[in-house]
């Protein structure tokens, strides 16, 4: 066998290396996004800062003033004066004096503009809003991963019954309901049924003692989050369902099963961890859709989240907005993906670099 | 890569199989079709079958609007008069449009990525695969949203950008695939003999990458469909196509909901989930197409056994003094929905004494593995014991209910699986399952220290050293696995082991020591040991009374020096010439041509009888019971064999 590093050593080696190949390529993504936000709105006919100056209210003096404070007067990137039309310009240029460098500058000190709508910089209203999105992702994440959890599990251990098929026939359909619709449905219910119609407090409530504050937050959070408890439940299910049944196939479940283990015991001890670890990545790779759900769900329930703030911009060509939130969804995302990714290796000894 | 383990492990189906033959048999798949069909006949003859124009809101009056479903507008009519059912017909046109449009970019770009990166390697695949991996993890509804907000919305356009951003799952499946059929032998011939890289492509890799594009087409076209939809309504759908998007975002944003005009809200709901359910189901047909899952596993209920306490039989069975365990007349059966059971054991007795160490020898697929999995009531759920009975200690292991015989699993009888190499749970480290088992059954074993130090001495009892006793079984060489098992079978100082071809898949030196260990470990603490094998020359070695089965039968059972010296059915004696003897050097080696009966076509007359060289008329149409011979001064020796009665 030769020499071996001892196998203790090895492993938690091998964890690191993963752990930074993990974090090498987030950073790189990120990069990537940073980089796509900024020609994506040049290169578009949107750009932020041109569509602003557009505005035949406002007088030369202001415009020069505008151009000056985004850099617009200074050169895309060396060699490039405009994307959008492709005009060619010096090299020559000091590349800090660029456009591009402005904009990274900018990003380094938490700067993403000022909204055209709101008259205040664009990391203030979307710091304040991150937090809705997070708690509305937060409760219906862990809701709909506890659901698919159960139901896939029983789904697995009762394959081929009555139950299996009801599990699996509720998971395609709840799969297939467009989240946007689910949200207008249950709306449409509950604000018949005492449930408020959109946004996270009742008007006026700020005044009030901190307890009913939280429950007039909470009560504003049902309906969004049982929107989308329902829709990612049945994806989750449907893959802890497939994946334990393969789980359960296995000769080490046959093992436990001789060891006189109870079916129970199989379920937690043997079959659990091993079927979740699918689970794991699949979440990870989903939270890009998930986000692409909380947009209708926000827009629906008007939940002042990231999404919302997104909806919002699109119908008053809020440019700013619409690029910065772009930017910090797409960060948040890469984030939540290399936490799962560490996640992961903690669950799978397994895991080594490739 | 971390996401490589979710993919689906891609097969490539054998040209024999009937395609529409295996998609019948899901259900979902055939529900999904019709569905499909359908809505695309309602779209394609939309302008025919509609009762209204959808352009036309002429000569509405206000009283028009919003009205409840009736006769002249079945679903109703929307904020602008107009009826509801035609415009969900029209919606078909424009959602089927997009989807199958934009799947057919996002399948074009991801296919091609994927067989390139695939085929090519190296560092194009490398390239290739960590931009599908950076484009991955980028939202792509959001950046979805922003790019059509800033372009004009126009059908054209969304197409676009839906298909171009929709491609990032295709690649890897197919790139993963292309992998798996690149280093197939006709792949590797048609390159040996100098085919250029696009002939090979062309006709070698994509008509295998075909099934799982298919595959991929349909899933992306409900994507598409969705993400059109979602556009849409966030009021980014292009104004002149009233897609059913389009009509949802009309109807929230034009007072649908404080008018209670559930109809205009919930009509091109339906829509949606109508073709996005289909597109899935199909998908879920086509699934069970290419990657046939088996529909059991362990945790299935098995089948209760046939109660028959005076197991029946008329044929002779071995009698000892208390034996530890006593098999009489086994019998287990394969049930197969719609055709007659696969008898796979039949009429099977054998006794154990303590400290005893029985071979059962047969070829693979002679009921081996099936009897001794019945012993502990192991069975798979089409498995099921239809006659017979074991007893252990005077219980009759047949009888008892699944508490009872969870209590004699593994505390009296443990079991050594074949080929250990998944027999132990691969996240949990061997100390750790080998402790479970002791928790599990000695609920007095103090759970400190004390209960380490044991899982310690196991291992050091089959020469495992203490520091691997926190390693994960990945961590472990084959060898050392099995030695794990053999020390967690030892766990609960059970008084049988079943070893189940404990040495098949590990090499000749490993496959020794192997033995030696168990062979000591039956004199040092009394085991009684049921070794399955297919080796004689470890059944010489070590046994004291060897089972031959074939077919699920028993074709002789002796002492093993009977069994070498005076066996007398034509089985025994002809396994017996396919193993080298050590003692006569220039003895040729003979094999038995043909192979083991199929269960579901077992022969009528002997199971043996169409490989046998001294078979007879008889032989070919009657089965040949079991009987004592008394040719020997040997306790038991039994036999199944015309020949043996004719003789007699």
């Amino acid at each position: 066998m030769g020499v071996r590093p001892p196998a203790q050593w090895s492993k938690s080696l091998n964890r690191w290396l993963y752990i930074r190949n993990k974090a090498g390529r987030s950073f790189f993504t990120i990069l990537f996004v940073v980089v796509l936000n900024f020609f994506l709105f040049r290169v578009l006919p949107g750009d932020p800062a041109r569509q602003g100056i557009r505005d035949p209210r406002l007088t030369q003096e202001a415009i020069e003033a505008i151009r000056v404070r985004f850099g617009l007067d200074k050169p895309v990137i060396n060699c490039i004066q405009t994307v959008n039309p492709l005009r060619f310009g010096s090299c020559e240029v000091n590349p800090l004096e660029t456009q591009f460098f402005i904009y990274v500058k900018n990003l380094t000190r938490g700067e993403l503009g000022i909204s055209f709508y709101y008259n205040r910089p664009v990391s203030d209203i979307l710091g304040e809003r991150l937090w809705n999105t997070v708690l509305l992702i937060g409760g219906g994440q862990i809701l709909s991963i506890i659901v698919g959890v159960v139901f896939g599990v029983m789904a697995a251990w009762k394959a081929r019954t009555s139950v299996d098929y009801g599990a699996l026939i509720t998971g395609l359909v709840a799969w297939s309901l467009p989240t946007f619709w689910l949200g207008i449905i249950l709306l449409f219910w509950g604000s018949s049924h005492g449930f408020p119609i959109g946004g996270k407090a009742t008007p006026g409530m700020s005044s009030y003692p901190f307890m009913t504050q939280f429950t007039d937050v909470l009560w504003h959070l049902v309906l969004p989050t049982l929107t989308y408890t329902i829709v990612f439940m049945g994806e989750y299910m449907l893959i802890m369902r497939s994946s334990l049944l393969d789980v359960l196939s296995e000769d080490y479940i046959l093992t436990a099963k001789a060891k006189g283990l109870s079916t129970f015991q199989i379920l937690k001890d043997h079959a659990l961890k091993n079927g979740m670890l699918p689970l794991v990545t699949i979440i990870a790779i989903n939270l890009g859709f998930t986000v692409g759900g909380v947009i209708q769900i926000e827009s629906v329930f008007s939940w002042p989240g990231l999404g919302g703030a997104l909806f919002e911009a699109v119908s008053r060509r809020d440019f700013p907005i619409l690029q910065g939130g772009f930017l910090l969804i797409a960060i948040s995302v890469i984030l939540a993906n290399f936490i799962a990714d560490l996640l992961y290796s903690y669950l799978d000894p397994r895991v080594q670099i490739e | 890569m971390s996401i490589q383990t979710v993919e689906v492990k891609a097969k490539v189906p054998s040209p024999s199989t009937n395609f529409w033959q295996t998609y019948r048999q899901s259900k979902l798949g055939i529900a999904g079709l019709v569905l499909l069909l359908v809505i695309t006949v309602i779209a394609i003859f939309a302008p025919v079958l509609s009762p209204y124009d959808p352009k036309s809101s002429a000569g509405v009056g206000a009283g028009q609007v919003y009205n409840p479903p009736s006769a002249a507008h079945w679903l109703g009519t929307d904020d602008a008069g107009r009826d509801v059912f035609s415009n969900f017909m029209y919606g078909a046109r424009v959602s089927l449009l997009v989807g199958f449009f934009a799947s057919f970019i996002s399948v074009g770009i991801g296919g091609t990525i994927g067989i390139v990166a695939g085929y090519y390697g190296g560092r194009v695949e490398n390239i290739l695969m960590r931009f599908t991996d950076t484009m991955l993890v980028i939202p792509d509804l959001p950046l979805i949203v922003v790019i059509v907000a800033l372009t004009k919305p126009s059908l054209l356009n969304i197409i676009f950008v839906i298909g171009i951003f929709g491609w990032t799952t295709t690649a890897r499946m197919v790139r993963s695939q292309t992998l798996a059929v690149k280093s197939r032998k006709f792949v590797l011939r048609a390159r040996a003999i100098g085919a250029g890289r696009r002939h090979i492509i062309r006709h070698h890799i994509l008509p295998l990458v075909m099934p799982i594009l298919v595959v991929q087409a349909v899933l992306v076209v409900s994507v598409a469909v969705l993400n059109e939809s979602t556009l849409s309504f966030l009021g980014l759908g292009d104004p002149t196509a009233l897609s059913w998007g389009q009509m949802l975002n009309y109807a929230f944003a034009r007072g649908a909901m404080s008018t209670g005009a559930w109809w205009a809200l919930v009509a091109p709901g339906i829509g949606i989930i109508w073709v996005v359910l289909g597109l899935t189901l199909v998908g879920q047909g086509l699934e069970h197409v290419l990657n046939p899952r088996l529909d059991t596993h362990h945790l299935m209920p098995g089948r209760p056994v046939v109660v028959n306490h005076e197991a029946s039989g008329e044929s002779e069975k071995p009698t000892e003094k208390n034996p530890l365990l006593e098999v009489r007349n086994l019998s287990i059966n394969y049930i197969n929905e719609g055709k007659p059971p696969a008898r796979a054991v039949e009429n099977i007795s054998f006794t154990l004494k303590e400290g005893e160490l029985i071979g059962l020898v047969g070829e693979s697929g002679c009921g081996k593995t099936t009897l001794m999995l019945a012993l502990l009531r192991l069975l798979p759920s089409a498995g099921q014991i239809v006659n017979g009975q074991v007893i252990f200690s005077g219980k009759d292991l047949t009888a008892l209910n699944e508490q009872e015989i969870n209590a004699v699993r593994w505390k009296d009888i443990s079991i050594v699986f074949q080929g250990a190499m998944n027999a132990l749970n691969p996240v949990r480290t061997v100390g750790d399952q080998i402790a479970e088992a002791i928790i599990k059954h000695m609920p007095g074993f103090p759970r400190d220290q004390r209960l380490q130090e044991r899982v310690i001495e196991l291992l050091d009892l089959v020469g495992i050293a203490a520091d691997h006793k926190e390693h994960y079984p990945h961590q472990y060489s084959g060898g050392m696995r099995q030695r794990a098992m053999i020390a967690m079978a030892l766990a609960c100082n059970p008084q049988i082991i079943i070893a189940d071809e404990p040495t098949t898949a590990l090499d000749v030196m490993i496959q020794a020591q192997i033995l030696e260990l168990l062979d000591s470990l039956r004199k040092k603490l009394g085991l009684a040991i049921i070794f399955v094998t297919h080796d004689l020359g470890v059944v010489a070695e070590i046994c004291d009374k060897v089972l031959v089965m074939y077919g699920g039968v028993t074709a002789e059972y002796a002492d093993v020096d009977i069994i070498y010296n005076e066996s007398r059915h034509p089985y025994t004696q002809e396994l017996l010439k396919a193993f080298p003897d050590l003692t006569k050097p220039k003895k040729k080696l003979s094999s038995i041509p043909g192979y083991p009966p199929r269960l579901d076509a077992l022969p009528i007359g002997c199971r043996f009888a169409p490989r046998c060289r001294l078979a007879f008329a008889r032989c070919h149409t009657e089965q040949p019971l079991l009987q004592k011979l008394n040719d020997s001064q040997s306790a038991v020796h039994i036999a199944s064999c015309h020949l043996l009665e004719v003789s007699k």
